[in-house]
């Protein structure tokens, strides 16, 4: 019971991405976002969650999602990530998720380093799967700014 | 230390590296004070007071390193060896205060604190060169001097003897290490010092402990006088050192933190005896009632303090809230009697809402002495190091000011003060040459001005020399030389703040990289205050540092460009002008307003949003940066408002251009802008744009 783990599953295009509930806030619909100028791309700006500034990443762009379509089903991740609260728009989140760690198997080699190193397993749920993802990785200060950078330059 | 859960040590370590951090304040203070009365014993035991109490504090914390270097200090400070050595005594003193100091910020990053073998060496000296002459055998091992640890029964015993007119000497007694029969030479000492007078206090309490000690310690009220008194006591092969010390009935000696003494130490068991406090507490006779009064100082986590101002923030925000549905209100329902009502106790609630406010802001206020204290010290070594006599002035000290800008201001005033005396006062020749009193002034003043509090530093030294920072900034190519004419008075002077511009001949150890003005123009920026220079050559120079009285809660104006909300602090606005665009021209690559007979470099702000579309009619807001004024372009004005600020994730959203956000009351965000970022970036890209559209035509 105590190796099971327990997750939040959101979508981003065809994929679905999990995250350990723990660390979820809460999720919201997408509000106003406030753009910052000179921010980087995928940063939309930030949005007062009651009374909190809280700055807004969009995860589709982060992971390099072509095609980007705002639509009502568009959700917002609000995330705890080395003590600062963080949002992340996805797709789509709706489901909470439960798995045993034997069908969480480690990522395949391709995903070890470089641009992916942020994919700690793939979990197998019946017949889908399901990418596990670490968080303070995705919003790494290096990673972000290198990305930011990269897309500057395109 | 073991029984203490680790959280209950952590807790410990915090308040000891906060009272320490005061500790040392003081003795750097009473340092200052030996400094300049080096026989007044009064002060020797001050110092002494505080060294003992930091020895008692780190000792329980673990912090042997820094608790046996204190204690060696303590030991060594007498008002005996103060009169001696006279001021090298106060040098002594104050680098070890400077030990200390490393060695707690060593403990703080749990590092290896800095050896303090030199300290220990330079203690030695000084108290090796007073001792030699007047003991015959010195015995290093031993430790002649201590304290006691004074009961209420024997405080009163120490009372009633300065009232009969008799001296109360406490002694120190050094056993022979070749005497074999120690019960008797208890029992000799007894008898001396009975010979000499009443015996207040002896330990060990009786002779059958002398085996397993070898000090003995006593006090006694006498009518001879110290040296008598220790001549007696020499008892050849039994006593081999001897050490007198003189106590004046009004004040009880320090309690003694010689914690492995204790068990055998405690006296006169008849009496109900109050436990002296082991934490090395200064326990005096005058003031022992006084530790009883009620405190009426708390401290308190700076955090908890910041969370209760949110809270109050949220209020406020809450408040535009109600105000906002309410004005709906009105316009629904305009002649309804209810409305009357909503106003009246909007009125009030506001008006609570402002005390509120007040009062939580008044909590962090500390007043500006905490922080002109230290500069006692700084001033004295500056003087020193750079050969000057300078005395230093404070007023004000009283204005009330937000700690954590009080904080941040340290350095910049450091660095102001170190300049004054380096760079500002003369040599004492060179004074008495232009007719000036031999020391220099250096004056530290703050007081309050409308929502800002001022700080001044100002010296009696040489001024500035307003051509000599221009060939200076020449010279390092800051500008050239033909915009040299153009300067104004207050531009010219502010290129000292330019990083590596110093105006002084040489460097040294003090000043005259010219990195320090750098950094305080730095630092003001950030607070979003501002300095300013008013000198007169042969006069001297005066620094005002201006900052707000809090970064909290500002007034701000908003306003919208390209759609989007902005703010901007009000205390930059000057005013606010309509204009055409035709009214707009080109100069040098900078669009220009004029406005009465100022020409105002304009700012065009909807560039922020990436969008250079153009109004016909357009709002000009003048804001002053430093002492220039710049016109940002705007497209709508929305109003003034109280905004309460709050930090942006820098480590997602970092930009210079925007210091903060705000929530409004209908939940809006607003994000506020810097700006002097927002000139000095928009400003250069307009000429970077005009630049390469010249290159592609």
């Amino acid at each position: 019971m105590a190796k099971d783990l327990h997750l939040v599953g959101f979508r981003i295009g065809r994929e679905t991405f999990g995250v350990p509930i723990s660390l979820v806030h809460e999720i919201v619909r997408v509000p106003e976002i406030t753009a910052v100028p000179e921010a980087p791309a995928f940063v939309e700006g930030v949005i007062n969650l009651r009374g909190k500034i809280v700055s807004i990443v969009d995860l589709r762009k982060r992971f390099g999602e072509k095609e980007i379509t705002q639509n009502k089903k568009n959700r917002i991740l609000v995330v705890e990530v080395e003590s600062k609260m963080v949002g992340l728009i996805v797709d789509a989140a709706s489901e909470v998720l439960r798995m045993s760690a034997e069908q969480v198997e480690n990522p395949p080699n391709v995903f070890e380093d470089g641009e992916l190193n942020y994919v700690t397993g793939v979990g197998k749920l019946k017949d889908r799967l399901i990418i596990l993802v670490e968080l303070t990785k995705v919003l790494q200060k290096g990673e972000l700014k290198r990305l930011g950078e990269l897309g500057a330059m395109a | 230390m073991s029984f203490f859960s680790e959280d209950r040590v952590s807790e410990l370590k915090d308040l000891f590296f906060e009272s320490a951090a005061e500790l040392l304040q003081a003795l750097n203070e009473q340092g200052l004070e030996l400094e300049r009365r080096p026989t007044d014993a009064e002060v020797v035991r001050s110092v002494r007071r505080t060294v003992h109490t930091l020895k008692g504090d780190s000792a329980a914390c673990g912090y042997t390193a820094l608790s046996d270097l204190a204690h060696e200090l303590e030991d060594a400070l007498t008002p005996e060896l103060a009169k001696a050595r006279g001021k090298r005594v106060a040098e002594v003193v104050l680098g070890a205060a400077d030990v200390f100091q490393d060695m707690l910020r060593a403990y703080r990053k749990n590092s290896e604190p800095p050896s303090g073998a030199g300290l220990f060496a330079e203690i030695r000296a000084l108290v090796s060169r007073i001792e030699a002459p007047e003991l015959t055998v010195l015995a290093p091992a031993k430790k002649a001097i201590n304290k006691f640890e004074w009961s209420e029964y024997e405080k009163i015993l120490l009372q009633d003897a300065g009232r009969r007119g008799l001296k109360v000497l406490q002694l120190s007694l050094a056993v022979d290490p070749n005497c074999t029969t120690r019960a008797v030479a208890w029992q000799m000492v007894k008898n001396t010092f009975q010979d000499l007078g009443t015996v207040l206090l002896m330990l060990p309490e009786d002779a059958a402990s002398m085996e397993k000690v070898d000090n003995l310690f006593a006090a006694i009220a006498s009518s001879f006088d110290a040296e008598h008194v220790a001549k007696k006591c020499r008892i050849p092969m039994v006593i081999c050192d001897v050490v007198v010390e003189r106590l004046s009935a009004s004040e009880a000696p320090p309690v003694a933190a010689e914690m492995e003494k204790k068990d055998e130490a405690k006296v006169v068991p008849s009496l109900p005896v109050e436990e002296a406090s082991n934490d090395g507490e200064p326990a005096e006779l005058g003031t022992a009632s006084l530790s009883a009064a009620p405190e009426s100082t708390l401290r308190v986590d700076a955090e908890k303090i910041d969370a209760v101002l949110n809270l109050v923030g949220e209020l406020i925000i809450g408040k535009s809230m109600l105000t906002q549905s309410i004005s709906e209100f009105d316009k629904k329902f305009g002649r309804d009697p209810l409305h009357a009502k909503f106003a009246d106790v909007l009125g009030f609630q506001a008006r609570v809402l402002a005390d509120l406010q007040k009062s939580v802001m008044k909590v962090r206020m500390v007043p500006v002495e905490q922080l002109f204290r230290r500069f006692g010290r700084i001033v004295r070594d500056v003087a020193k190091a750079c050969g000057r006599e300078v005395r230093l002035e404070l007023a004000g000290q009283n204005t009330d000011l937000d700690k954590s800008i009080l904080d941040t201001l340290a350095e910049p005033i450091a660095h102001l003060v170190r300049n004054a005396i380096s760079h500002g006062i003369e040599s004492p020749e060179e004074r008495a040459v232009a007719g000036k009193e031999r020391f220099g002034t250096v004056r530290l003043n703050a007081y309050h001005q409308g929502n800002n509090v001022v700080i001044e530093v100002s010296d009696d030294g040489r001024g500035i020399d307003r051509e000599k920072v221009i060939k200076k900034a020449i010279e390092r190519g800051i500008i050239q030389a033909g915009e040299a004419k153009n300067l104004t008075e207050g531009e010219a002077l502010n290129l000292i703040f330019h990083s590596g511009l110093s105006t002084a001949e040489e460097v040294t150890s003090v000043a005259g990289r010219g990195v320090g003005m750098d950094v305080v123009k730095t630092v003001l920026d950030r607070l979003k205050g501002s300095v300013a220079i008013e000198t007169e050559v042969g006069q001297g120079s005066t620094f005002y540092l201006k900052v707000p009285l809090t970064l909290a809660i500002i007034k701000a104006l908003m306003f919208r460009s390209a759609e989007k909300l902005y703010a901007v602090p009000l205390t930059s606005v000057v005013e606010i002008v309509r204009a055409t665009e035709a009214e707009i021209h080109r100069v040098d690559q900078h669009e220009v307003l004029r406005l009465r007979n100022e020409v105002l470099t304009l700012v065009r702000l909807n560039r922020l949003s990436g969008q250079s579309e153009k109004k016909s009619k357009i709002f000009v807001v003048v804001v002053a940066v430093g002492d220039r004024k710049f016109g940002l372009l705007v497209d709508k004005l929305v109003g003034e408002e109280e905004l309460v600020i709050k930090a942006l994730d820098h480590h997602l959203v970092s930009t210079e251009l925007v210091s903060g956000a705000s929530i409004l009351g209908d939940g809006t965000v607003v994000l506020i802008l810097d700006v002097q970022a927002v000139v000095s970036k928009l400003g250069r890209a307009r000429t970077q744009e005009i630049k390469s559209a010249g290159a592609t035509a």
